[in-house]
């Protein structure tokens, strides 16, 4: 239910009123309670002088712009595009610039919280989830983490919970009341659509059927087993492996952490159930064990039995579009628990974060904003047409991570802290050693990319990274390490 | 082109030639012409070379240096022009082959090497060189054969695997629905569902083969604009049906029903995720979308033989499932019913798939 945008060479003040009637359609009963307090005189003129007033914010740095004076020669460099094919760019310049005001403001003071909230309910009127452009509907799921911070930091609880904001804190990324079918059919169309999760399983994967090469048995420690699809094909590789012993035996041993009756997609327990099952379907050697987690995620190396002759692979897969959060605790407690026990081998997959981790929250929001406008535009350049399963998929998936993202980013500000480096990064100073990417590895990535659209990109970095990019955008990387200790020639 | 050659060796169905003082073999034409004779040849080489090269050497000062009488500055002109465009051809050609391994062919190696090595000595390292490359650009696509081999293979077993998943999940989604509970309850969401699942074509009662097509034929397009590298992995432009290509596996044993390509088996699941889903007996259809089946009967004869396919082809979820009896013998019903979803859909997704690239943000 996007207002139409007029077009922005009638700048006309003719007392045109731009009331925010925030109609029953719009679900989100939360935003009317707002417009009370806002001095909506200020508003009664052409839409645009709110360009106007974000421009004259973002010259003066100032926040406290509670009452607008008419800018008389609205900043026109940035809006005079007559052309129609710069409309959408202009919307979507427009919408951008909206938000990093709505962020900015964010930042300040009380008052300035006010202008936040003046500006979100605007945001609120342009976009919607569901309809729209891609910039339209990511800045719909924008808009609405902005909004739960605002009300989480001034503490005020609507009752009026709007239906797909997060509840539970920063740390979960909420998407488990969603209806489970639309979760499997989220998740089977984001499988199908974009390339992430078959580039990092594969890359994984590649990387241990080379360690293993030569091994009778295998052992596979599984941080976050999610549903389980990323041993189905090794099982496969594993089963039609020319060299080496044949049909080596593979043991998973996934973690699990209590607590939570998550079920995402399935527990830890019908995964292991499903991965018995097929591997017995494909005469593939399979054992399955759990271990648990402490109730803080302190992951206990000791409690994992380990077996004499078997090569140990550990794999962590996080920041997948389907995963959910894990704390930079639980996986640096894991990280360094599986250093002590010298795995053969150690995959990585994890997200690529903008280099802008020293900067504040608008910095830092800004490239998040970055990041998922170009997971949006992967998925429609791939499926233009199919824009109501990429709306399926924004909204049990990457609307939730946004969310989540965006809360924790803004818990971060000022602090500086450890989410600053990557893990990839920080596993060097561990004391893992990088293990390079094999040719055929590096192949595989650039043939699964190709089937899916031009855009994507694979480069290798550091000798053991493969990342996945999209444009100049870089979204996912896969890294292979070793424990310096094992032998492993590579 | 350029050819040294001795002059007893007449190739060109030249006039005699005559062996002048100097050393030089003239024809007797009425036009003489000057026989560029190995050993002459040799000696501009040298000259060349000795000049600097043949950008850097002018025909007067090779003149000077060869010191060959009778030698005019217009033999020496045409000839350094020759050798000029006979080495620069040749150059680049060596660089393609070495860099670029995937666009060459061993036809464009052979042509090149013949055409440019009018110079004994050179023919003989080009021709060596183009072996290497050849060797090389061989080596690299046997190896790129294997690793889309076992890509292939590797993407049917997350499929099967999703499949399992997907199954479980039916039975338990019926079996909530069954008791009509919470499914109906999330009734916005199953909409959305629905509606996300009805753009891919696929109807949420009943899968029809058509929409099933129509979704791989868009994936098709999609993914066959300039995949010169995957040529053997994909089917091709004029079998848009994937069954065509592939009889033996879709008449195949029930042990391994997950067929090739992505989108086939993307085809199947959608078909018996939709299937599951619409499996629901109850007044579901009725609360929510109608969706006829849909018959898209103008895109030609690809969606016959796909229906062909579909028909032969065993259903492949578990026989366990009763419900899903009950989906394979409507699949193999064609619907006679006009096309609910219009044919434009297909062609603007395929001109946009092979198009653009989506609208870029700012930032893309």
């Amino acid at each position: 239910m996007a207002m139409a945008i007029q077009e922005v060479t009638e700048l006309d003040f003719s007392g045109y009123s731009t009331t925010t009637t925030t109609t029953e359609d719009d679900g989100a009963c939360a935003w009317n309670d707002w417009s009370p307090v806002v001095n909506w005189d200020v508003f009664s003129r052409d839409h645009d002088d709110f360009q106007g007033l974000i421009e004259s914010m973002m010259d003066d740095d100032e926040p406290d712009h509670a009452t607008v004076n008419v800018p008389e020669g609205c900043n026109s460099s940035m809006i005079m595009n007559g052309d129609s094919t710069s409309d959408e760019d202009f919307k979507g310049l427009r919408l951008v610039h909206l938000l990093m005001a709505a962020a900015e403001a964010l930042t300040g003071g009380n008052k300035s919280r006010d202008l936040a909230r003046v500006i979100l309910v605007r945001l609120k009127e342009l976009v919607s989830p569901t309809n729209g452009t891609n910039m339209e509907r990511l800045a719909a799921y924008f808009t609405e983490a902005l909004h739960g911070l605002l009300e989480g930091a001034s503490g005020v609880h609507s009752k009026h919970h709007h239906h797909s904001m997060t509840s539970n804190g920063p740390y979960r990324d909420d998407h488990h009341h969603h209806h489970q079918g639309d979760v499997l059919a989220a998740f089977q169309l984001m499988q199908d659509m974009s390339p992430y999760v078959k580039f990092g399983h594969f890359t994984a994967n590649q990387a241990i059927l080379e360690a293993v090469a030569h091994d009778r048995r295998v052992h596979i420690v599984d941080y976050d087993i999610m549903e389980g699809m990323q041993w189905a094909s090794l099982m496969q590789a594993l089963m039609t492996r020319k060299d080496g012993p044949p049909a080596p035996h593979l043991r998973i041993t996934a973690l699990t952490r209590c607590g939570n009756g998550r079920k995402l997609i399935s527990t830890v327990q019908e995964t292991g159930r499903r991965l018995i099952a097929f591997a017995a379907s494909i005469g593939q050697p399979f054992s399955f064990q759990q271990c648990r987690l402490d109730p803080d995620e302190t992951f206990r190396p000791s409690v994992l039995k380990l077996v004499k002759g078997e090569a140990l692979v550990v794999n962590c897969m996080l920041h997948l579009p389907h995963f959910s959060y894990r704390a930079p605790d639980s996986v640096a407690s894991f990280l360094s628990g599986a250093k002590t026990l010298n795995p053969r081998l150690l995959t990585l997959v994890e997200e690529e974060v903008g280099p802008s981790k020293e900067g504040g929250f608008v910095e830092r929001f800004m490239d998040s904003l970055h990041h998922y406008s170009a997971l949006y535009d992967s998925l429609e350049a791939g499926f233009p047409m199919q824009g109501r399963a990429r709306a399926l998929v924004e909204k049990v998936f990457l609307g939730p991570r946004i969310a989540g993202s965006l809360a924790r980013i803004y818990r971060a500000r000022g602090e500086e802290e450890e989410e600053g480096c990557s893990w990839g990064e920080w596993m060097g100073g561990a004391g893992f050693s990088p293990v390079g990417i094999s040719f055929f590895n590096h192949c595989q990535a650039k043939l699964l990319l190709g089937l899916f659209n031009d855009g994507y990109r694979v480069e290798e970095l550091a000798n053991n990274t493969l990342v996945l990019g999209w444009k100049s955008r870089r979204l996912l990387s896969a890294s292979v390490w070793s424990s310096s200790d094992s032998h492993f020639g590579n | 082109m350029f050819h040294a050659k001795k002059p007893t060796m007449n190739s060109h169905d030249r006039p005699m030639c005559v062996q002048g003082d100097s050393g030089l073999v003239l024809t007797t034409d009425p036009k003489p012409r000057l026989r560029w004779t190995a050993e002459l040849h040799e000696r501009f080489v040298d000259a060349v070379t000795q000049l600097g090269g043949p950008d850097k050497a002018t025909p007067k000062s090779i003149m000077r240096v060869m010191g060959v009488k009778g030698l005019t500055l217009y033999h020496l002109k045409s000839h350094l022009q020759k050798f000029r465009l006979g080495k620069q051809p040749h150059k680049e050609f060596n660089d393609h082959s070495v860099k670029d391994g995937e666009r060459v062919s061993a036809l464009d190696l052979q042509r090149n090497a013949a055409s440019s090595s009018g110079f004994m000595v050179h023919s003989m390292n080009e021709n060596l060189h183009i072996t290497e490359s050849l060797r090389r650009h061989m080596e690299a696509q046997r190896e790129q054969l294997e690793v889309q081999k076992h890509l292939q293979l590797r993407i049917e077993a997350q499929g099967k695997y999703m499949q399992t998943i997907l199954e479980k999940a039916c039975e338990t989604l019926s079996g909530e629905n069954m008791a009509s509970a919470s499914y109906k309850g999330d009734g916005s969401q199953g909409i959305v569902e629905m509606e996300a699942m009805k753009d891919f074509g696929t109807p949420v009662n009943f899968p029809c083969l058509q929409d099933l097509h129509i979704y791989g034929e868009q994936i098709d397009m999609q993914q066959l604009t300039d995949r010169s590298s995957l040529d053997g992995f994909l089917p091709t432009n004029d079998s848009v049906c994937l069954g065509k290509k592939r009889p033996s596996l879709h008449g195949g044993s029930s042990k391994n029903p997950f067929i090739w390509l992505s989108d086939d088996f993307r085809l199947q699941e959608l078909g018996n995720m939709a299937a599951c889903l619409g499996s629901q007996e109850d007044s579901f259809k009725g609360e929510h979308l109608q969706i006829p089946p849909s018959t898209i009967n103008s895109t030609g004869s690809d969606l016959d033989s796909l229906s062909d396919v579909y028909e032969t082809k065993p259903i492949l979820t578990g026989d366990a499932m009763g419900e899903k009896k009950f989906e394979a013998s409507k699949l193999e019903r064609p619907s006679p019913r006009r096309a609910s979803l219009p044919v434009e859909r297909v062609n603007p997704a395929i001109k946009g798939a092979a198009l653009s690239q989506g609208r870029n943000l700012p930032y893309g």
